[in-house]
Formats: structure tokens, C-alpha cells, sequence
């Protein structure tokens, strides 16, 4: 039987398919048909088709940008018109966020588009205290009324957020009830079933944004469905979430707000498998692509969720612009991302300084040594003036290369910025290395995590290239390439569990908390997670619960999430509280032993395990073929060097020290000097710092 | 010895990033929902000459004035600190802003070297004084604005001074929460002092300070190169501020000069300084100028010191835009910088046209609550409301934003109404408040709640009620601001722009905010936009008639 995972990105759709009994893993790619990207899915299956039976296929995982990249604007993705229903007075909320411009300098700022009209947000009488009192009743005439209006408007999803319902959801849920027996067609959300925390837009934001996704989505996966079923496949059909976890596709179809960054998060959960297999509890995942770079940590195994995320936004220093995109309150992988990709492009701004990106070539006409047309010079121009590159051709001869082409672009940009050509392919890759450290010291340094006690799993097709040079920045001394960097995330889906995440906002001093209760509502959400993933047809054995507490001091609005005791007691919370004096300075500096701390909410992982790949080992050889020399350049010793270049594939039983280059199909992996490498049994390279 | 131009690059994007990460640092660990929701604060790097180096984009005002601060504020500190000291102020005519913001300066030594420093500026909920929240409306002098800090050491040697901190706790009404926002302050500059060592240990004393140095030459470089394009010539421009005690209206004047590279603001014929809380201390009235000049020239020039070298400066002592001591000034910040930034645009619209906007709503409608818990302790609560932007050249101006010298943010209604007694009855747009243009301004806001205590104390701080925010090139001026107290039995007070009143148990505030200019002649207003406001209800029926002259059909 086989397990199958397909990531569709911006440039190919990626299928991996792991043979259970063999372990042994089969690697397709295809073009991605961004209009339609269920044609990426079929096309690679039906290449897997050609060997194998329908019935050979036991599940199917898939990652996707269809859902960020309905939010960009992507054109055919176009979302649908939707409405929102609100407390009166509060119809606006949405639109005026949090009164704040994205860009303090620029008086030409503008909002990203409402996702849904001012015309086609709705008011009705009704309010909720803080404290969940009903202050007034719901008015069922008026609802009735909104919502005859409203199926008159060629409105196909509906969203409702009241004003404090994430202390009392009453209301909502009457509201969804009332909208569904009017009319069982509409996708409707409430808000509290993304969301049921405080903060009325971050809230409203969140529903809005499922409810914009759900026609998209819904009829996505219902299309995927059904296509796989024609060609007869019956396996269940998994998609991962921005948290890293697998769901049922239909449960996601409900609330796709949860799959916005699900192509990312597959990436840093395979480099968190990897580790694992490699005996690597601290990892961080670098993943270069044609576009950006992604970072991502994984401490102890588990990767770093942050609980909210805007999606669509600006990206400015390697952080998202706040105000420049969706507010959605989901926990995502926390990934930082810079516009560093083989295709960015290396321009010369006013005051003749080099800039890289945020703009990308893309796969079309791509860098100006692809020869597609291309004149503006990029990171992969660089790589390949410096010799990185094999000046042939990439992809194993699938694609010719033009180096004069790439040169040209390069010269052009030096003469702007007053360099030479080499001088100025130098200046890009140490731009680009700059940014990516610096994303990379985001998730690590920023965090108070030391990167000299991690090691750097470098995938994405660029990724193994500039890896060395980012170790020596940051001092890490193990780096491991997988056997297949180009088709890393795709690998990462069959190694990922089924989450589902839920919160029960408390917001009292934890002095003045009922241990009892605390235990029973963790219960309860315990019992909720079992009854979704029994549903999804996990077996009780195979379940487990993760608790943890969002803590801070009485007054302020940040908490920080910290585990929870297995069985909430007197005694387990007050070891908990020590916890989170400890973390806190940690993270800021200072605790406050005195001041009263306040549990603001209490969050559920239910987890689904499952089984994790059973690779096979490669065939093991003295050592990888050698297949030529270059003269490459290195910057770190600022020196040219003739360096062997050798041909990947399966293991080897001897290590050798850099300078070195790696090439294979879907990558190229640079070892610079100082750097040894050798191979696990699975093929992945290890490289390790040596003393020089 | 030069440092190679990449490694400048490098350096640059590191010092700026410090400074971002000193104001996450900074919100995530502070009290007042002030700075931890509405991010009323701002960080920046220094050079050991006290120069502005690196910033992080939070609120202009305070980024501007911050610079003055750092020189004004550690003048008495030549030579007598060290590591692990740092030096609190507040006091408006060294800090350069009210006295709410405290700015904290930490020096960065590398072994026992200077390196730099580090600073941080953020709005506190209260500084003592006569009214909560301490923007009374209606002071006259400094010393009812609250307490006043010289530039004290506030750490020494890593610890927090006991004794200045029982003297600033006894001053104000929330001492818990000014002392954890003063902690959170610490938190902030640690965090800048670890980035600049990590990269003095990484490269340097000698290549960072050079690498300084080249920064700020660069933006000098850039800033020069921005001037030059501008059309030689003097501009003049004159707006006005309202409901001034001895004044009625008070003048604001600017002549900018446009020469051979450089320029120059010359504020002479501005009214004398006043007996109200408007003066804007000198650091205030820079920060507006050092703000017009990136905005109208190129946002995208790094902003430190060398930005301002091409800047002259002629603003008269006495002035309400260079005011002695003891004026007051808790709305110089808030109030009078905004009228600075219209009259700098007015000018500025004459000289790169495509590059100003129409008038934004020109007042950060600032609100100041408090009072006494039934349980005996103390509140405070402090907001601004944003409003519509200008019209511009190409696109209409933005609704419900705040513009200029400000970008704080709202707190949550959700947020506001766990801890306080108030509750919520509107925020919204408000229809028919963008001034009319091809491209309309944005429209203002409406914000409105109850007092669900026995009684508080209420401070109003605003512009633009009496004087419409003005249009540019035949667009009309946008709608003018209110701020509305409804008793429980229903009487209606109509609250002047500055004010200090008392409130009752469900009387409720109503704030209308000012909207935008428009830009360009109505007339031109493509039709479907007219006709998308229309339905969207931001214009209604009877203004698009009266206004566009259309034809509904």
C-alpha cells in the first residue's frame, strides 16, 4: 500500500508516494496549473497510476496555496460576495481595524480590499456584556428581516460576530441556526467557531476570512474528491493546516480559515520528522525557494506555533506589516519569511544602493540566464556567475541555461551601483545571505534560543546552496540536506499527525480560579477532540492531549503560553505559576514574583498519530561520483577555489571535506571549506564544522 | 580606513531591526492597554555623539522629538555614566514632548567603551495632575499637567533607584501600572543594548561607528538629492487652531525656503505662546517638520540624523511652536503638531503638488477618562480617535484612520469593557463627512459609550470643530468634529474642543471625528464611485445630488 502526499507551489506540484511495505519512496513532478491547481493533483497521480492499481493508494495528504492565494487576488480565484451580520453600532468594525495606517511615511497608504462590502454588512438589536449577561435580547424580526434581505443579493456565505460573544455565544448560534433553516445553501460562520477569544475585530477579521474562503474552498476540495474518486481512488483525502496538524478534508472545508499557510507548514514539520530521525531535538528549517525564504524552529521536537497571523500582508524587515492584511486567529507555524528567492531580483535604488527584491522573477520569464526573456539580474544570476550553478543546464538537462545572458544582466546592474560584475554577484549573495540571517535569527536569537545548539535542516530547491554561508553566520555547526530538497514539503505531509486545536477563554486572576473547573473544562474539550477524530477514524490508542495555559500578569495584553499540569490541582497550578515567572524572564528580561497573574485561556492540542514513514535505506557506495571541476567562488574566504563537483544519490560510506558542490535534480548543494560531509543510511548529507 | 559598502548595508538593517524588536519587547510586556493595545510608544538607536541612527517606525511624534531628548536630556550626564545606568525624563522642555511620555535613555558600552545609546519614548495612562489621565483640557500652566521629571537616573548600575520610583509612584493615580509600562520601558532598552553589542562583538567599535557615519551621509546624500528636484523659491502657508483662551483663534505660520540644496522652515508670525495646553514644545515642532519632509520627499530614505542636515531652522522662543517654560503643553503633541503638519502641506502643495494631500482630519480627538472605583481605587482611561485622511492626486482619501504625527492604535471594545466601566454603543463610519472631491476625503468616525460608574471625570482635547479640515485643488473641505454629552434624561451638552467636565452613571460620550479634504473639482468625480459610496451609505442620496449634481435614475 502507499502513502501519498501532494504540495502544490506557485512553479510544480510535488508528489511523494511511500511504499509502506518497502519503505521506498517514489518522486514526482509536474507543472502546477494555478487556475486550476486540483489539475496538478490529478496529473502527478495519474503519472503514479500509470505503476500502480487505485487501490494501491491508502491516504492521501495535500498541502495548498489555493487559499492565500485567493486572499493575494489571485485572478480565477476571485472571492465570492459575502456577507456580515453585527451588534448594532459595530458594522464598521471590520473595516476600521485597528484605526491604524500600515505605513507611517507613506500619505498614499492604502487598506487591503474589504472582503466584505460596507452594503453587505448587516446590523441587528442585540448586546452582550463582558461577563456574559444578556444585556438585550437577540431581535429575531430584525435578523428575520436581514436575512430575507440578504437572500436577495446574490450572496452565497454569510458571517455573524456580536459584539463580546466570545463570553456568550448565544446569540451567534441562535443567528446561524435561524440563517441555515431559511436557507440550508449558504456556507455560514459564526464567529466564535473560528475564534471565541476577545478582541472584537481580530475576531470578526477571522470569520470573515472563513467565510470569504468557503465557497473557494468547499468547492476545491469537493472537485479534488471527486476527481480522485473517478480515478478510483477511494483513500481519504488530508490537508494540512497552517498548525502543522492533518484534518479531514471536510472538516477543513467548514473551516478553511485554517489552511491559509498549509504549504509552508508542511515544510517545517518534515524538517521536525527529520531531525527526529537524525537525533536532533533543535532544529531550524530553511526553506529557499523561486520566491522567498521560510525559517521556522522546532525546539524539543515540537514546532513554534504563534496564535495569530495576517494573512495577505506586507512583509517589512522579515515581519508581517501590521495593517497591511487579514487578521486571523488560528495557531500557525510560526515562520519568518524574507523576499530571498533564486528568482528575487537585484536592483539599484535612487541613492545607487543594491536592493534585493521584494520582487520576484518568478517561474516565467525567471532569472536572466533561464533565457526566457529575462533581463533583470537575480539571485540565481549570481549564484551562477560565481560558479554555483552547473553553467550547463539544471534539472538533470531538463532545462538549458544561458550564463552569457545572466552575465549581461549583472554587468548592467554594476555599472548602476558603480561595481564590477563579480564584485556585484558577490554584493547579492551577501545581501541575501544578510536577510535570510537575519529571519533566521528572528526565530532563534529573538527568541532567546542559542543557534550554535541547533542544527539547520536546508531544503527548497536554492536552500542547500547558501546554507554553508548561513551556519558560518550564525555559528551552527550541523546542517542536514534531505534526499530530495525540491520535494522536501511534499515528504513532510506523510509525516505529519492530525491536530485540532481549541480554546476556553478564562480571563480571572489565577488566585481567584476553581482548579476543578479548570480540570473539567479541559475535559470537556478532551471529550470534543476525541469524538472529531474517532469521526476521521482514529483509534483511541493513537490519541493523545497536549494542555497549556496562555498566562500573564494581571494588566497586561500578551500572554505567554506555557504546558499545563496533565491533572489541574491546587498544587500543579501553583508549579505552573513558577513556570511562568521563569519564562517570562526568559523572554523579557524580568519577572514579578508579587503581582497577581491572570489565565486568560486554557488550550487543547488533540492529537491523531500517525504512523511515520518506514524509509528504507539506500544503497551505499564508497563515495558519490565525481563529475567534473569548477572554479567557484567562496565569500566567507573571499577566495576562488577549483572545486570537484560530485553527483548525489544514495549514501556513501566515507566523508570528505569542502570546498565541494553536490548537484541532483532538483538542487544543488554547496559545501564550503570547513565543512565536512557525509551521509546517513537514508541518503540525507550531514555536514558538520571542522576545525580548519 | 573605508568599510566596504555591503557590510554598511548589513549594519544598517541591523541597527534598524534592533529597534523594532526594542518596541515588541517593549508592547509585550507592558500594562497600560495603552502602549500593549494602542502602541503609543516608539525606539530608537543612537551614536555616542547622541545623533539619531536607527529608528523604528512607530509614532512619528515621538521620533522626531526624540533626538532632542537624547541631547537635551543627558547634558548633565557628561561623563558620570555606565553600564546598566539609565536616565529617566519627562520634563517638555528637554524631553520635547507632554509630560505623559517617558523617555528612557540607556548608554551601550562595549567593555568601557561607548558605544551609542539606546532610547525609548511611550505615552503613560497618567502622570498625576489635575485631571486623569493627565491631557487636562483647560490648564494654564505646566505644573498642573502632572508630575515633572528632570532627566534622573532612574537605573543604576541594573537596578531600579527605590527612591525615585516612591516619588514618581506617589504622583500618580495608577502607580502599579506606570511602574510595570516603566519596567516594560527597561525591557525595551536591554533589548537594543544586546543587538548593538552582538554586533560590535561581530565587527567592531571601529567598522560600526564608520558604518554610522555612512549611513547617515547616505540619507544626507539621498535628502539633498530629494531637495534639489523641489523648485527654488520661498512658500508661505497659515492655518489656525480654535477655542484658544485670549486668543479665540491662534495663527500658525511657516515660510519654507527651497535653495540650492537645502531648506529651510522659518516659523516667525506665529502666535506668541498661550494660556492652554496647546504649546507645542520645540522638539514637537521639528518632529512635524523632520515628518512633512519624508513623507513629501521619499518615505524610503533611511531616517536618522543625516536626513536633517540639509534643514534650517528658524522658530522664535515665545512661541506657541517654541514656548518657555512654564507653558503648558500636554496638547502640543497631540494637537498643535497636527496643525503644524497641515500648514508644513499647505506649503508643500505648492511646491511638489503630486506628492501632498488634502488636509486629514487634523486633531487626534483625544480623550482622557477616570475616576474612582466603587472599591476605592483609581482608573484612567486614554484614547484618540482617527478620523478621514486627504483626498489625493489618485485615489481617494482613507476612512476612519489616523493620519501624521500619529499611528496609535484603538484599544479593543472588548478589551475596554472587561476592566472599565464604560460600555460601547457605536463605532462607526460616518456618512456625508469626506469633504467632496474627484477623490473624496476619507470620512470620520463616530465613537460612542456609557459611563456605567457612579461618576468620572472627562477631558477633551481636540481640533477641527470650529475650522474645516481644507481641500486641495477645488476639493471641498471635509466635515468639522463634535463631542456630545446625552444625560440620562436625555439633555444634550455640546462639549467645547478643550475641555475638563464630570459625567454621571449612563450619561454617554458621543464623539463625531473630522473627515478629510477632498481633492480636485466634485464635478469630475467619476460616476460609480458616487454611485459605490451611495450604496455603500457613506454618501448619502441628497449630498450626491446637491454636491455631484448627478441624476439618480
Amino acid at each position: 500500500m502507499f502513502r501519498v502526499s501532494v504540495d502544490v507551489g506557485g512553479t510544480f506540484t510535488d508528489l511523494v508516494a511511500l511504499n509502506e511495505e518497502t519503505g521506498k519512496v517514489e518522486n514526482i513532478k509536474v507543472p502546477s496549473v494555478p487556475r486550476n491547481p486540483e489539475r496538478g493533483v490529478t496529473d502527478a497521480l495519474e503519472i503514479f497510476l500509470r505503476g500502480h492499481t487505485p487501490e494501491d493508494v491508502k491516504i492521501v495528504g495535500h498541502a495548498t496555496t489555493i487559499a492565500t492565494n485567493a486572499l493575494l487576488g489571485q485572478v480565477d480565484l476571485e472571492i465570492p460576495k459575502i456577507a456580515l451580520v453585527t451588534t448594532r453600532g459595530f458594522r464598521d468594525v471590520v473595516e476600521i481595524g485597528r484605526q491604524r495606517r500600515s505605513e507611517v511615511y507613506n500619505l498614499f497608504f492604502q487598506r487591503p480590499p474589504m472582503l466584505v462590502e460596507r452594503k453587505l454588512r448587516f446590523e441587528v438589536d442585540e448586546r452582550v456584556e463582558h461577563d456574559g449577561r444578556i444585556l438585550k435580547a437577540l431581535d429575531e424580526g430584525q435578523l428575520e428581516n436581514v436575512l430575507d434581505e440578504i437572500s436577495g443579493l446574490g450572496v452565497s456565505s454569510v458571517a455573524f460576530s456580536f459584539l463580546n460573544s466570545y463570553a456568550n455565544a448565544s446569540h451567534e448560534e441562535r443567528a446561524f441556526a435561524m440563517a441555515k433553516a431559511k436557507n440550508a445553501s449558504l456556507y455560514l460562520t459564526a464567529s466564535t467557531r473560528v475564534s471565541n477569544e476577545y478582541r472584537e475585530y481580530e475576531r470578526t477579521s477571522t470569520a470573515v476570512v472563513n467565510a470569504a474562503l468557503m465557497p473557494i474552498i468547499h468547492k476545491y476540495l469537493s472537485k479534488l474528491e471527486e476527481d480522485l474518486r473517478k480515478m478510483g481512488v477511494e483513500a481519504p483525502l488530508y490537508v494540512m493546516q497552517s498548525n502543522g496538524g492533518l484534518s479531514m478534508a471536510m472538516s477543513v472545508a467548514e473551516k478553511p480559515v485554517t489552511i491559509v499557510e498549509s504549504g509552508p507548514a508542511a515544510g517545517v514539520i518534515a524538517a521536525a520528522w527529520l531531525g527526529e530521525l537524525a537525533g536532533a531535538r533543535d532544529i531550524i528549517s530553511f526553506d529557499m525557494g523561486g520566491t522567498t525564504a521560510k525559517v521556522g524552529t522546532v525546539r524539543g521536537r515540537i514546532p513554534e506555533i504563534v496564535p495569530e497571523y495576517e494573512v495577505a500582508g506586507h512583509i517589512h524587515m522579515g515581519r508581517l506589516v501590521k495593517g497591511s492584511g487579514y487578521p486571523v486567529r488560528f495557531p500557525f507555524v510560526d515562520l519568518a519569511e524574507c523576499s530571498s528567492g533564486g528568482g528575487t531580483i537585484a536592483w539599484a535604488d535612487e541613492g545607487g544602493a543594491l536592493r534585493i527584491g521584494p520582487t520576484s522573477a518568478g517561474a516565467y520569464p525567471g532569472p536572466a540566464c533561464y533565457g526566457r526573456g529575462g533581463s533583470k539580474p537575480t539571485i540565481t544570476d549570481a549564484n551562477l556567475l560565481l560558479g554555483r550553478l552547473n553553467p550547463g543546464n539544471l534539472l538533470s538537462g531538463g532545462m538549458p541555461i544561458y550564463p552569457q545572458k545572466g552575465r549581461e544582466a549583472l554587468e548592467d546592474l554594476g555599472d548602476k551601483v558603480a561595481m564590477g560584475t563579480e564584485e556585484v554577484a558577490t554584493a547579492i549573495i551577501r545581501i541575501a545571505n544578510s536577510m535570510m540571517g537575519k529571519i533566521l535569527r528572528m526565530v532563534s536569537v529573538e527568541r532567546g534560543y542559542d543557534p550554535r545548539g541547533y542544527t539547520l535542516v536546508a531544503f527548497g530547491g536554492a536552500g542547500p546552496m547558501h546554507v554553508c554561508a548561513l551556519a558560518e553566520e550564525l555559528e551552527v555547526k550541523r546542517i542536514i540536506v534531505p534526499s530530495n530538497p525540491g520535494m522536501f514539503s511534499a515528504l513532510g505531509l506523510l509525516t505529519a499527525d492530525m491536530f485540532h486545536d481549541y480554546i476556553h477563554p478564562v480571563v480571572k486572576r489565577v488566585s481567584l480560579v476553581d482548579p476543578i473547573e479548570i480540570e473539567a473544562a479541559f475535559r470537556m474539550m478532551e471529550k470534543e477532540g476525541k469524538d472529531t477524530l474517532t469521526s476521521e477514524g482514529v483509534k483511541l490508542r493513537s490519541m493523545s492531549f497536549i494542555r497549556q495555559f496562555d498566562l500573564r500578569y494581571l494588566g497586561q495584553a500578551y500572554e505567554l503560553t506555557v504546558k499545563a499540569p496533565d491533572r489541574v490541582d491546587a498544587e500543579s497550578l501553583a508549579a505552573t505559576i513558577i513556570d511562568f515567572h521563569r519564562r517570562h524572564t526568559e523572554s523579557y528580561g524580568y519577572s514579578a514574583e508579587g503581582e497577581p497573574v491572570e489565565l486568560v485561556n486554557l488550550r487543547l492540542r488533540a492529537v491523531g498519530a500517525i504512523p511515520k514513514p518506514d524509509l528504507k535505506e539506500t544503497n551505499c557506495r564508497g563515495k558519490p561520483d565525481k563529475i567534473g571541476t569548477r572554479r567557484i567562488y567562496f565569500e566567507t574566504d573571499d577566495l576562488w577555489a577549483e572545486t570537484s563537483i560530485y553527483e548525489r544519490g544514495g549514501s556513501w560510506n566515507s566523508e570528505f571535506t569542502g570546498p565541494a558542490v553536490i548537484e541532483q535534480y532538483d538542487a544543488t548543494t554547496v559545501i564550503y571549506p570547513g565543512w565536512c560531509v557525509e551521509t546517513d543510511e537514508f541518503g540525507d548529507m550531514i555536514l558538520e564544522r571542522v576545525e580548519r | 580606513m573605508s568599510v566596504d559598502r555591503t557590510t554598511v548595508e548589513v549594519i544598517r538593517g541591523a541597527l534598524v531591526y534592533a529597534a523594532e524588536e526594542m518596541g515588541i519587547a517593549l508592547k509585550k510586556s507592558a500594562y497600560s492597554p495603552n502602549i500593549k493595545e494602542r502602541m503609543d510608544h516608539s525606539c530608537a538607536l543612537f551614536d555616542p555623539k547622541r545623533r539619531l541612527i536607527a529608528q523604528a517606525e512607530h509614532i512619528p511624534v515621538h521620533l522626531g522629538s526624540m533626538a532632542f531628548a537624547v541631547r537635551e536630556g543627558l547634558s548633565a550626564y557628561k561623563g558620570t555614566l555606565g553600564p546598566g545606568d539609565m536616565i529617566l525624563l519627562n520634563d517638555p522642555y528637554l524631553s520635547g514632548t507632554h509630560l505623559p511620555d517617558l523617555t528612557l535613555i540607556a548608554p551601550i558600552y562595549h567593555v568601557d567603551h561607548l558605544i551609542g545609546y539606546a532610547a525609548n519614548k511611550a505615552h503613560h495612562t497618567d502622570v498625576g495632575g489635575k485631571a486623569p489621565g493627565s491631557i487636562a483640557g483647560d490648564s494654564t500652566e505646566l505644573y498642573q499637567e502632572g508630575i515633572i521629571i528632570p532627566p534622573v537616573k532612574f537605573v543604576r548600575g541594573g537596578a531600579i533607584d527605590p527612591e525615585l520610583s516612591w516619588l514618581i509612584r506617589s504622583n500618580v493615580r495608577t502607580p502599579d501600572v506606570q511602574m510595570g509600562d516603566l519596567r516594560a520601558q527597561i525591557a525595551a532598552n536591554y533589548t537594543g543594548i544586546r543587538r548593538v553589542l552582538e554586533l560590535t562583538e561581530k565587527y567592531g567599535a571601529y567598522v560600526l561607528h564608520t558604518s554610522m557615519e555612512e549611513i547617515m551621509d547616505y540619507s544626507e546624500r539621498r535628502m539633498r538629492a530629494a531637495i534639489s528636484e523641489m523648485p527654488s523659491g520661498v512658500y508661505e502657508a497659515s492655518d489656525y487652531m480654535e477655542d484658544v483662551p485670549g486668543w479665540g483663534f491662534a495663527e500658525l505660520r511657516v515660510r519654507v525656503t527651497v535653495e540650492g540644496g537645502g531648506i529651510s522652515f522659518d516659523y516667525s508670525g506665529t502666535c506668541p505662546q498661550v494660556e492652554a495646553p496647546i504649546n507645542a514644545p520645540l522638539g514637537v515642532t521639528i518632529a512635524g517638520i523632520y515628518y512633512t519632509l519624508i513623507t513629501v520627499t521619499d518615505p524610503t530614505i533611511p531616517v536618522n540624523d543625516g536626513c536633517f542636515r540639509p534643514v534650517t531652522l528658524i522658530i522664535p522662543e515665545g512661541t506657541m511652536t517654541n514656548p518657555r517654560r512654564p507653558a503648558p503643553v500636554a496638547g502640543g503633541n497631540v494637537e498643535t503638531s497636527q496643525r503644524n503638519v497641515d500648514v508644513l502641506m499647505k506649503a508643500f502643495s505648492k511646491i511638489v503638488p503630486g506628492k501632498v494631500t488634502a488636509a486629514g482630519l487634523g486633531t487626534m480627538n483625544n480623550v482622557s477618562v477616570g475616576g474612582i472605583r466603587p472599591d476605592g481605587t483609581p482608573w484612567t482611561f486614554y484614547e484618540t480617535i482617527g478620523g478621514g485622511s486627504g483626498g489625493r492626486y489618485n485615489s481617494d482619501g482613507v476612512d476612519g484612520v489616523h493620519v501624521n504625527m500619529t499611528n496609535t492604535m484603538n484599544t479593543p471594545i472588548e478589551s475596554i469593557e472587561a476592566y472599565l466601566p464604560m460600555r460601547f454603543l457605536s463605532y462607526g463610519l460616518l456618512p456625508d463627512t469626506g469633504g467632496a472631491g474627484e477623490y473624496r476625503g476619507g470620512c470620520g468616525i463616530e465613537r460612542s459609550w456609557m459611563l456605567t460608574a457612579p461618576r468620572a471625570t472627562l477631558s477633551i482635547l481636540a481640533e477641527r470643530t470650529k475650522i474645516n479640515p481644507w481641500g486641495l485643488e477645488g476639493g471641498e473641505p471635509g466635515a468639522l468634529g463634535e463631542y456630545v454629552i446625552v444625560k440620562r434624561n436625555g439633555e444634550i451638552l455640546k462639549l467645547p474642543s478643550k475641555c475638563t467636565v464630570q459625567m454621571e452613571e449612563e450619561d454617554s460620550l458621543i464623539v463625531h471625528t473630522p473627515g478629510g479634504g477632498g481633492f480636485g473639482d466634485p464635478k469630475k468625480r467619476a460616476p460609480e464611485k458616487i454611485n459605490r459610496d451611495i450604496s455603500n451609505g457613506l454618501v448619502s442620496v441628497e449630498a450626491a445630488l446637491r454636491i455631484y449634481g448627478i441624476k439618480i435614475l
